[in-house]
């Protein structure tokens, strides 16, 4: 009895590996289009600011503007300068996006300076580009206050702040992204890989092959989820290690409660993907439907924006959403070294998300017959 | 001219007999920007952090409540350092302030008083939130407690405007940033799927064996999707502009042209893929890696382009949605700016011709792929 | 009047060749009928004949173009059906009409056709829900739109009711006019006899060309004349059956269907149907297209829920212990769905392990298999490759390997060539006599008479039931065709 099923099962998700691995095509698809990405997006996701292009219009040509100008030119994160000498050009350069930061120095700069009275310097920025532009003049102020506390001597009063960040002592954003697009690509070809299974055999025909046979619905629900588990567990551990190798990022969790949470956080997503292809008729339908669900599932999820500042109705919302507890697992895990109680926490929705996600696609395949 | 108005009017009944073609151009934008409007907020991002004080000085209980009051702050007192990590650890707080017991001591001789700040580094967004509320509300409750007076006022201050949002409001932008999203949604996804799917279910060997020419094919699929495109597009704006209030300080004729330009260009992704590979998984596949995932990441809508290393900013330059993104935040937040408006113009008129040649020579009047 | 010349005619497909150095003539304003074994070649020479298909070397001239070089000119005056016809689903019956209507550039004028079809009534209807004939005379009458100078046909009588197929027939004769020259592939040999012009191809080669005729002067004859240039059939002992193994049932009746009904609101598409089929007995169930065979046939496999009543197999109920009831039962589906992108011996290797044979035994079984269907040289091919008559072996390969005692098989022979169909035959023969029971569909009425009793179905009820004699008897007819045709009529009449 027990041979027979395991028999089935195995030869179910034999044949689901075949059709994918049999294909150079579909082979190189799934594993390289993740890769590429997780290559190029690791390079490109900085927060790091660079290459800031500065317009400056010094009115004040005084030694005390030069000397502050100069500071900005030995910045490593400042790259090219304009030099204007009035307000319309200022504005300008900033309308055709020429520069993501300006620099007003007033003519009365030097005076002020001098006199201890306070001098001010505009420190403007392009709001149309993200928060790019903010964390630009971000470092324009330090290095203007940087330059103001030279200019009255270091004060021995007042606060020494040290700031300690926890798990990534130099604040390295890549350390935080590349959790987060291991976590993204995985999602994306997890998916579209379950998302299409059932839909693209309904569409062929093939599914009601299957039915027919002595496989019952649980049958095909392991044979249809543990395939694409297998191919994304590959990959996400694939991606893992490239970014432990390449990008030297410390992983300082337990490899078990690592490789146990993100097995299951990929069976929720195994478990919606497989619900959604067991609803569709077409493919069309299928992937369409993943997308309508992948939007708001990875808007939610705090990756753009804290959970704790959503509306309460939405902080609700999020206990559905498995791709939440996804990223607190992948990054509490690899960067901080999660224990066990917090793992489980996080791991039981997303147990009853796959239960429930998994439990009404083996329903629906039989309710579909008509 | 009749063979592609009737491919036209098949593909249009196609689309509405399928309702996902309508939610996909619909429903989506509608559920993204409200959630954008009310679930993502990133310009006072409040956070849960820990305050440990080892002073018992009433001055310095005056720190402590500051913290409490802040809008932005959501502070949980702790009494021992074991406690903030357990904290941080399971994601409770986001990071701790800690000030030791030598605080005010130190301030009321007029030398510096140390400040602890703790973040959660693993949150490097939330870390640096963490880090400038606990400095400002530092430096705010210093200047304004009797110890100001020891301390020197720095002789120059910087001054910050913020150009064309000057209210900060994340919103205005990051709306305009979720139309150009949806268009590339519509614009690669449906359309990767749609020769495909004509070669998996047969009906393409009879489209074939007419005297259609390839130029028929490829315009009976850009044209029905690309008014799918514009339909979706203006409801967006509408939705923003007549619903959400965010400002519009452009031109309407010229953000639909230049919007038809980058639907042009999306369309050319999605049937490039999709007459190549004809299977509608794998195009979709590759639909979401080659342009949907790059329309998020390479745009310049998370990450600025000039920051990237020099190789990746010249790999920007063949991604349509950073031409279509620096030009929507740009009509949207400042109006027409001539110089912005060609530029993007010009680059997404480039990218479209080749795409749409690209398409065109992928498509065969014979099964074998020949000319 | 030549209509098509092709002189020396090439095509490779990789290392296989699919045409070789073929050449042939099609005269103006016949019909030709194309004959040839699965896999000879027939669909690979249509589309090479239209310009689908890029010749490897050779000549062709079509109607004075070139389909290298003129094919959009070519196109324009010829009318061509391919095997799967690529009807719009998703559109209805009328929406297909204009936009095929619009594609050759003919008007609205589509009253004829309809009625010709027997559509009318169906205009509004999806195409997808149409059943398989309707589908066909779908396909055709988009094919005939525009009154092309040349039409090529392939197998457009595949899976079609005796009625429907003389529709179809009588659909090309009316609606062609004299100067229309017809290339009409088919495995029907009874139709190919009724044409101008035969062309048998084997491998890729014209192995007769002349008038039907002239070869036998009735179908049946020609039949044999066929096979006969074909390699001849010997009949031989069926080895699947010899080595078919499997527990004698103790049950008598091995299949019941009992009051069986299915209900779409007040249309019926299934009325109480009830039969019971003995041990060893071929059961035959047929019935024009969209009588509910399918329908019925899926409910009887549990891939359909009935509105009520039940269906037993082996005393197993369908409904309450459907995986118990269809470890017994080997199916076979009208549509080919098996996995394409598997090559047919990793079809065969899952089928085999999904129904319970033991690893150690796979392997035997399935080059057993392999052999006796002659798919030795197709192994390492996959599925969708396969010409359609090679897809149905594989699938009634796929539906025999686990030797159920009870075998399902929808419309197995559609498509498939007039040697493999004799073959088939023998083997289910060689099952029943060992004791398997076979409930199948065929739209070959020489193929009805092989049955022990046959149901007769329309509109979804039983007409009439009994053995082949009993039911020509009841109809006064000679031969099983004109049994049906006349029992259909009767039914209509009350």
């Amino acid at each position: 009895m027990i041979r027979d099923f395991l028999r089935r099962v195995a030869a179910l998700i034999k044949k689901e590996f075949i059709t994918i691995w049999n294909d150079p095509k579909t082979k190189g698809i799934i594993i390289g289009m993740p890769l590429m990405q997780l290559l190029i997006f690791s390079n490109t996701s900085t927060m790091e600011v660079q290459n800031i292009d500065t317009v400056i219009l010094d009115r004040s040509k005084s030694v005390e503007s030069r000397e502050l100008i100069s500071r900005f030119e030995y910045s490593p994160r400042f790259r090219n300068f304009y030099y204007v000498d009035n307000e319309e050009d200022f504005k300008k350069q900033f309308d055709v996006q020429k520069v993501q930061i300006g620099l007003n120095i007033p003519n009365d700069f030097s005076r002020k300076v001098k006199s201890g009275k306070g001098a001010i310097v505009q420190v403007v920025s392009d709001g149309r580009q993200t928060n790019s532009a903010a964390i630009g003049a971000g470092y324009a102020g330090q290095i203007i206050a940087g330059y103001s506390n030279d200019l009255i001597g270091n004060p021995d009063t007042g606060l020494n702040i040290t700031v300690r960040h926890w798990f990534n002592p130099n604040l390295k954003y890549k350390w935080y992204i590349l959790t987060i697009i291991v976590s993204m690509l995985s999602l994306v070809t997890t998916l579209i890989l379950t998302s299409l299974s059932i839909a693209r055999e309904r569409e062929l025909g093939t599914f009601d092959q299957l039915i027919v046979s002595p496989l019952s619905s649980f049958e095909i629900l392991l044979g249809k989820s543990i395939p694409p588990l297998c191919i994304a567990m590959a990959l996400t551990m694939i991606m893992t290690g490239i970014i432990i190798i390449f990008f030297k990022i410390p992983f300082v969790g337990s490899v078990l409660l690592f490789l146990v949470s993100m097995t299951i956080s990929l069976l929720a997503i195994v478990g919606v993907g497989l619900y959604i292809s067991a609803i569709s008729n077409t493919q069309q339908q299928a992937i369409l439907s993943a997308m309508t669900f992948m939007m708001p599932a990875v808007l939610l999820s705090g990756f753009i924006s804290p959970v704790e500042d959503m509306p309460l109705c939405l902080q609700y919302l999020t206990y559905l959403d498995p791709v939440r507890f996804f990223m607190v697992l992948s990054r509490g895990i690899f960067l901080k070294g999660m224990g066990i109680s917090d793992v489980i926490a996080n791991i039981i929705p997303l147990l009853v998300i796959a239960s429930i996600t998994l439990t009404l696609a083996s329903r629906t395949f039989k309710r579909k017959l008509g | 001219m009749k063979i592609l108005i009737a491919l036209i009017k098949k593909e249009i009944k196609q689309i509405l007999r399928d309702p996902s073609s309508i939610i996909i151009a619909f429903v989506l934008p509608f559920i993204s920007i409200m959630i954008y409007m009310y679930g993502i907020n990133l310009d006072s991002v409040k956070i849960t952090m820990g305050v440990k004080n080892d002073d018992n000085s009433p001055e310095v209980a005056t720190l402590v409540k500051s913290f409490g009051h802040s809008k932005y702050i959501n502070s949980i007192n702790y009494d021992n350092m074991e406690d903030i990590k357990t904290a941080v650890l399971s994601s409770k707080i986001k990071g701790a302030v800690v000030i030791p017991n030598d605080f005010s001591t130190k301030l009321s001789r007029g030398e510096k008083a140390d400040l602890l700040v703790i973040t959660d580094g693993s949150e490097t967004n939330t870390a640096n939130y963490v880090q400038s509320y606990a400095t400002t509300i530092a430096n705010q409750w210093l200047s304004s407690s009797r110890f100001s007076r020891k301390i020197k006022r720095p002789v120059i201050t910087a001054e910050s405007r913020t150009w064309y949002n000057p209210d900060l409001n994340s919103h205005y932008f990051i709306v305009p940033g979720s139309i150009a999203i949806t268009m590339t949604l519509i614009g690669i996804l449906l359309t990767s799927l749609v020769v495909a799917r004509e070669w998996e279910r047969g009906t393409m060997e009879a489209l074939l064996s007419t005297s259609i020419k390839p130029i028929h094919i490829v315009l009976g699929k850009y044209i029905p999707y690309f008014v799918l495109g514009m339909m979706s597009m203006a409801f967006n704006v509408f939705l923003c502009v007549g619903i959400f209030k965010i400002p519009f300080r452009g031109n309407y004729f010229i953000l639909f042209v230049v919007s038809g330009l980058f639907l042009f260009t999306s369309l050319g992704i999605g049937l490039t893929v999709s007459s190549k590979l004809k299977n509608q998984f794998l195009s979709s596949m590759v639909a979401m890696s080659l342009g949907f995932m790059p329309a998020l990441m390479l745009s310049g809508l998370m990450y600025p382009i000039n920051s990237m290393p020099e190789f990746f900013q010249h790999l920007t330059r063949i991604i349509p949605p950073r031409y279509y993104v620096s030009f929507i935040e740009s009509e949207f937040m400042a109006g027409t700016i001539p110089e912005i408006v060609i530029a993007n113009a010009v680059f997404l008129t480039i990218l479209g011709c080749l795409l749409f040649i690209a398409v065109y020579t992928n498509t065969s009047t014979r099964l074998d792929g020949n000319k | 009047m030549q209509t098509v010349t092709i002189k020396n005619l090439t095509k490779n497909f990789g290392s296989s060749v699919a045409i070789d150095n073929l050449s042939l003539n099609i005269e103006k304003g016949k019909i030709t009928g194309l004959i040839g074994a699965d896999g000879a070649g027939k669909t690979t020479l249509l589309r090479t004949i239209i310009g689908l298909l890029l010749a490897d070397s050779g000549e062709i001239d079509v109607l004075g173009f070139n389909p290298k070089t003129q094919k959009d000119e070519l196109n324009l005056h010829i009318g061509y059906m391919p095997q799967k016809f690529g009807l719009y689903e998703d559109l209805t019956v009328i929406e297909n009409l204009r936009l095929y209507a619009d594609l050759k550039g003919v008007t609205h004028d589509f009253d004829k056709m309809l009625e010709f079809t027997t559509l009318a009534p169906f205009q509004d209807r999806l195409a997808g829900a149409l059943s398989g004939g309707m589908k066909q005379k779908l396909g055709l009458a988009c094919t005939l739109l525009g009154n092309p100078e040349f039409l090529l046909l392939d197998e457009p009588s595949v899976g079609v009711d005796p009625i429907s197929r003389r529709d179809l027939m009588k659909m090309v004769r009316e609606m062609i006019n004299p100067e229309t020259t017809v290339l009409w592939s088919t495995a029907y040999l009874d139709e190919a006899h009724s044409f101008d012009t035969a062309v048998v191809i084997d491998k890729g080669k014209v192995i007769y060309e002349g008038k039907p005729h002239d070869l036998a002067s009735t179908p049946q004859e020609f039949e044999n004349k066929v096979i006969d240039l074909m390699g001849g059939y010997n009949k031989e002992e069926s080895l699947i059956a010899k080595n078919y193994d499997y527990k004698a049932p103790d049950v008598e009746l091995t299949v019941e269907a009992d009051n069986l009904e299915k209900r779409y609101g007040n249309f019926y598409a299934v009325k109480n149907n009830t039969f019971k089929i003995r041990k060893g007995e071929i059961f035959g169930l047929l019935g024009p297209n969209g009588a509910g065979k399918s329908t019925s046939f899926k409910m009887m496999c549990g891939l359909a829920k009935p509105t009520s009543g039940t269906a037993r197999i082996m005393g197993t109920d369908i409904i309450r212990h459907p995986a118990k009831a269809r470890s017994n039962l080997g199916y076979m589906a009208q549509k080919f769905s098996l996995y394409g992108s598997l090559t047919v011996r990793q079809n065969l290797n899952f089928f085999a392990l999904v129904y319970g044979i033991s690893i150690l035994k796979r392997k035997e079984k399935v080059d057993e298999i392999i052999e006796v269907f002659g798919l030795k040289e197709y192994e390492k091919c996959p599925a969708d490759e396969l010409p359609l008559g090679l897809k149905q072996r594989l699938s009634m390969a796929a539906a025999l390997i686990h030797n159920p005692p009870v075998l399902f098989l929808d419309e197995p022979t559609s498509g498939v060539d007039v040697l493999t169909r004799r073959d088939f035959w023998n083997h289910i023969t060689s099952l029943a006599k060992k004791g398997v029971t076979i409930l199948v569909t065929t739209h070959f009425m020489d193929e009805a008479e092989y049955c022990d009793r046959i149901s007769l179905f329309y509109k979804g009820q039983t007409v009439a039931v009994g053995t082949p004699k009993e039911l020509k008897q009841k109809a006064g007819a000679n031969d099983m065709e004109t049994a049906f045709i006349n029992l259909i009529k009767e039914s209509e009449v009350k």
